[in-house]
């Protein structure tokens, strides 16, 4: 036998051997990246620190959304030890059954990662990593807990930040946080399960700018999970930044001034400043207090509250309720006819009340008069004139052509469109225009006749209260706005640009001054609508309206700009089953003017009276 | 003077210059892996790195001294050696134990394991034994006396216990094969016990070793990778299998690669003989694995863990697989390029994920931080140098160096592929080092001084008449 050849054997061995593990090694290091994954989750920490949110500040420096400290109950399930679930859940006030829901809740919450390479699913959540298990405990729960925790192995307390709203007004401007959802995380990356997200209002429109820049520290940890040093001496480190403050054009004072003012009334206040589009306040009544809705218990608990509140607070009215615009609309339709040249400031009608109704008062000789009286026969007349110019032979085809060009002039006062801007859930009203009425009627089927009621802002026509208060700063303008809009600044970098753009209508400066006439007569001059907005040394000048409302009592309306000859502030309040404009809106315009420009109010029983009075409020209980 | 011109004359450079470079690239992980800040000269005595420099300074030494002496002594003095060995294994049992296994002897650091010297001792006796023997003298008295040569010290060793040790004796298995001491005779004396049946050999009896060896290495690894299961995309169809499939796809695709050096290799003749050879062992090897994969699922409860706990077999990579799982976890995460040195983050010795990660799994660092480049890298030098230590053996003139180099070979693959093995999840995990590359100065001067044996053994073989 030939023993020689068997080295050969010996040496195929080494060589199947070898090959054999070859192969493993290639399949482990370089295709499957299981082994990777797992390495990481045993020696590398990517520890996230989420700084605190940006901070916003009113008109006048004052601080209106600021942080608070609350913390965090972590738990990293590899760190547990003989966890004795009954003594925990008696430590945090639950259930044992609770206990072990909200594990299983914060397992499954994770969701999972499929490798496409090797096929496999494997569960984000990993046992050695930190999850929060109660989050946003007050100092006074946690220290509850905290001497405790001791026993509890793998728990810990983590300080971490949530809103606060130190003025407890203005809610509906500022919106909530709440957490992220799983879509969420998986667009941006930013969050991780259980952050913060801005929900609603300024939270939500200006989240990007106000979360802040993450920071990142890579830690390598030892067996015991604790830090061993910084990954490659901190190389890839950053360090997380709060984000500049925001500024924003309201005044805080007044919006909680506003919102006393509306307690127990159903309604809305909108406050635009004309010079720049900032909107001083926005009141949505009734409102709640925002600090009810921080953090994740507060928000399990109170929202379903709010939501069924019957007096609805969480419907933003300025921004949703569209109204017939009633009697502010009249102001709108006079600097049309005289831009349409149709009428003069000069040209007076008869108040026949055969064409419309109104109620009883001398006719009107100029628009400032028709202003003052509100007659509705005198903008019948008026609008018949834009609407039916004579321009064509056909009754309906100049119908068309009158309403196609007062479409036009409407729409550049911003109106039948949403504001581009950083309010959210605006409504974009109603304007007609020919092709809707088309649509209604079918074409050249209508007429003046037909749609006669817009004429006096009723009808077809719907605005937003946010739309009435811009077009009252139009009017304070004269001719031009910018976008409404809430933030001012940016941190130092301004506004955004799209507020920074003047916009004109196309109604020609000299037109408005018979209108602005018209309105302080309607305040300053006895038997104006508006008197109750009467002040001693400033004047206002205002629109009473009365918004018909088919399911009750008229909605009271006043809008009004003032002072008369440098305008600060333009005003809309609707006060919601509450009568004509007069008796409720327009006192409470005069009281937030008042406040707004001196601070201070003169006439306490007046304030008394406004903040006492129960309209149309169903008291929950 | 002359003397010493014929010490580097004589000396094999190409295997000699290999150890170098290995002992070199040990030296470096284990520096990287025990890296203090505090201490970062090499030469720190207080530091394992400083320390597997002394034991490298020192093991040379031993080597050189080694090479001083005639090598004719290992032959006159096999017995004695031996025996003396044996005394070393027997006094170690009635030392205190440390880490539950009494290994070592001596006071503190400064302790030697007689294990590791009883592989050299018991080299040197079956090389004395087995290169006494004639072809005719294989029988079965000789090949029982073989067996206990191996059998006494492995018996000792399993006492302390240590169980690595104990199975790298049975690497001489091979040496014997090679010799041609084969287990045919008793096998024969079975066989021709049935009336009417006479054979003078059987080819199992004759390979009896590989064949065994290679049913033992296809049922653990059937059986490691049984808890594993992969995914196959066939035709855009996912299949997930099993990892006891892998072993047979393995198979399959050895086939294929051995029919394709036959096609290119063998004369026509050889060919179809080593076809036959080689479908057999496909089917009987698929059919191996496939009966230990269903056997081992058909066994009770108890005797399955009993097996997973050898195997070190377990779901929860924090239990009783925590080794396994963070030592293949290191390896897997080093890629292909690795972390790059000094990187390694779940092999470090501060990170303390691996335990022994600078002795027994001294390749969990390596790997991690050179990658798959790396690991070729440490393959092909470590096959080079078994392949070398085998050139060598075979142009000895004397039997005696002939099967000590055997006997080394063997030794340092059992070494190798246990070890890296139990890194990558292809064998039990079991204490044994890295040859010249793991921490710890017993195998350091252990493994020197059987090179330096060896060395001397090829430097001197002209001297001897055949």
């Amino acid at each position: 036998m030939n023993l020689d050849a068997r080295r050969n054997v010996i040496i195929s061995f080494f060589i199947l051997v070898i090959g054999i593990y070859l192969f493993k090694l290639f399949y482990m290091q370089v295709v499957d990246d299981t082994w990777t994954l797992r390495a990481q989750e045993i020696a590398e920490k990517r520890k996230e620190i989420f700084p605190p949110r940006g901070v916003i500040f009113d008109r006048n420096g004052k601080k209106i959304v600021t942080n608070q400290t609350y913390y965090n109950l972590m738990m990293v399930e590899d760190s547990i030890v003989d966890l004795d679930t009954a003594a925990f859940a008696i430590l945090i006030g639950w259930t044992p059954l609770e206990v072990r829901n909200r594990f299983k809740e914060i397992v499954e919450g994770e969701g999972t990662y499929f490798n496409k390479i090797t096929g496999k699913r494997t569960p984000n959540y990993q046992k050695i990593r930190a999850y929060p298990f109660l989050k946003e405990l007050t100092l006074e729960e946690m220290s509850k807990i905290a001497p405790h925790l001791a026993n509890f192995k793998g728990f810990y307390e983590e300080a971490t930040s949530a809103r606060n709203y130190p003025y407890k007004s203005a809610a509906n401007i500022l919106g909530y946080l709440s957490e992220v959802y799983r879509e969420e995380i998986d667009v941006d990356r930013f969050y991780k399960p259980g952050n913060n997200i801005g929900r609603a209002g300024i939270e939500r429109f200006y989240e990007k700018e106000l979360r802040g820049i993450k920071g990142i520290k890579y830690i390598v940890t030892s067996a015991l999970n604790n830090a061993i040093e910084s990954y490659a001496d901190g190389k890839y480190d950053t360090t997380a930044r709060q984000a500049a403050p925001l500024k924003m054009g309201m005044d805080v004072e007044l919006q909680t001034y506003g919102e006393e003012l509306m307690n127990k009334k159903k309604g809305c206040i909108v406050a635009i400043e004309p010079s720049t589009g900032e909107i001083i306040s926005m009141i949505s009544a009734p409102s709640y207090d925002p600090n009810l809705l921080v953090g994740k218990r507060n928000i399990s608990a109170n929202y379903p509250k709010l939501a069924r509140d019957p007096n609805l607070p969480l419907f933003p009215r300025p921004l949703q309720a569209e109204y017939p615009p009633g009697s502010i609309f009249k102001l709108v339709q006079s600097l049309i006819a005289m831009q349409e040249g149709v009428i003069t400031a000069n040209t007076g009608f008869p108040c026949d009340k055969s064409l419309v109704g109104c109620h009883n008062h001398p006719s009107a000789r100029n628009i400032a008069e028709a202003i003052q009286y509100s007659c509705n026969p005198y903008y019948y007349m008026a609008v018949r004139r834009v609407i039916q110019q004579g321009v064509k032979k056909n009754n309906f085809a100049d119908a068309e052509y009158g309403l196609s060009k007062w479409y036009k002039h409407i729409r550049s006062f911003g109106l039948g469109e949403t504001f581009d801007t950083d309010v959210s859930g605006q409504r974009p009203g109603l304007i007609p225009n020919p092709a809707f009425y088309d649509k209604w009627y079918g074409h050249h089927a209508w007429a003046f006749s037909t749609i006669r009621s817009i004429s006096i802002g009723q009808g077809e026509v719907k605005l937003t209260p946010l739309q009435m208060a811009n077009i009252v700063a139009i009017i304070a303008n004269k001719g031009w706005y910018y976008t409404p809009h809430f933030v001012r600044s940016i941190g130092s970098k301004g506004s955004l640009p799209q507020f920074k753009k003047k916009r004109w209508t196309m109604i020609d400066q000299r037109y408005f001054d018979p209108v602005i006439e018209g309105m302080r007569m309607v305040v300053n001059q006895d038997g104006g609508t508006g008197k109750q907005a009467r002040m001693e040394d400033i004047i206002v000048c205002g629109k009473t309206g009365t918004v018909q409302n088919p399911h009750g009592e008229d909605h009271s309306v006043f809008f009004a700009f003032a002072p008369m000859d440098k305008p600060k502030i333009a005003i809309a309040v609707f006060v919601e089953n509450a009568g004509w404009g007069g008796s409720w809106a327009a006192p409470i315009a005069q009281l937030m003017i008042e406040k707004y420009i001196k601070r201070k109010i003169s006439d306490k029983d007046k304030e008394k009276r406004m903040k006492e009075a129960q309209i149309a409020y169903q008291n929950v209980y | 003077m002359r003397k010493q011109e014929r010490l580097t004359e004589y000396l094999d450079w190409p295997l000699f210059g290999a150890l170098i470079v290995m002992l070199v690239m040990g030296l470096g992980t284990v520096y990287s892996v025990a890296f203090n800040e505090d201490a970062p000269s090499l030469f720190n005595f207080s530091e394992k790195y400083g320390r597997q420099l002394f034991w490298i300074i020192f093991s040379l030494f031993l080597g050189l001294l080694v090479f001083l002496i005639d090598s004719d002594i290992y032959r006159k003095f096999a017995i004695p050696i031996y025996l003396s060995t044996l005394v070393l294994l027997v006094i170690v049992l009635f030392m205190p134990p440390v880490h539950g296994a009494r290994a070592w002897i001596g006071v503190g650091s400064f302790g030697v394991q007689p294990a590791e010297f009883a592989k050299i001792s018991t080299s040197l006796l079956l090389a004395k034994y087995i290169s006494g023997l004639t072809v005719k003298q294989q029988n079965t008295a000789t090949v029982l006396t073989a067996s206990s040569i191996l059998l006494i010290p492995m018996v000792l060793i399993l006492l302390q216990p240590d169980a690595g040790t104990f199975v790298v004796f049975t690497s001489f298995l091979f040496v014997m094969y090679r010799e041609g001491l084969t287990f045919d005779p008793i096998i024969l004396k079975f066989i021709n016990s049935i009336p009417g049946v006479r054979y003078k050999e059987t080819w199992v009896g004759s390979h009896f070793i590989p064949i065994l060896f290679a049913l033992v290495f296809l049922s653990v690894v059937t059986l490691l990778l049984d808890s594993v299961s992969f995914t196959i995309s066939f035709f855009g169809m996912d299949f997930e299998l099993s990892g006891s499939y892998g072993v047979i796809f393995g198979l399959l695709l050895l086939y294929f690669i051995s029919w394709l050096l036959l096609q290119r290799f063998s004369t026509r003749r050889e060919r179809s003989r080593m076809m036959v050879v080689l479908t057999l062992g496909l089917l009987i090897s698929s059919a191996i694995s496939f009966g230990v994969d269903t056997g081992f699922d058909k066994l009770r409860t108890h005797q399955k863990d009993r097996i997973e706990l050898f195997l070190g077999l377990r779901e929860d990579p924090n239990g009783d697989d925590y080794n396994r799982n963070r030592a293949m976890a290191a390896v897997g995460s080093g890629g292909f390029l690795g972390k790059g040195y000094r990187e390694a983050s779940v092999s470090s010795v501060r990170s303390n994920h691996v335990p022994e990660s600078e002795t027994d799994f001294i390749f969990c660092p390596f790997a991690e931080e050179w990658g798959f480049v790396g690991v070729v890298v440490l393959f092909i030098l470590y096959f080079f140098i078994l392949f070398r230590i085998i050139i060598i053996a075979e142009r000895q003139r004397a039997s005696f160096n002939r099967i000590y180099a055997y006997c080394v070979a063997m030794i340092l693959f059992y070494h190798f592929a246990i070890n890296i093995g139990m890194n990558i999840g292809f064998a039990p995990v079991i204490g044994i080092p890295l040859p010249f590359f793991s921490y710890g100065g017993s195998s350091m001067m252990s493994f020197s001084v059987m090179m330096f044996i060896l060395l001397k053994l090829d430097a001197q073989r002209k001297e001897v008449l055949r």
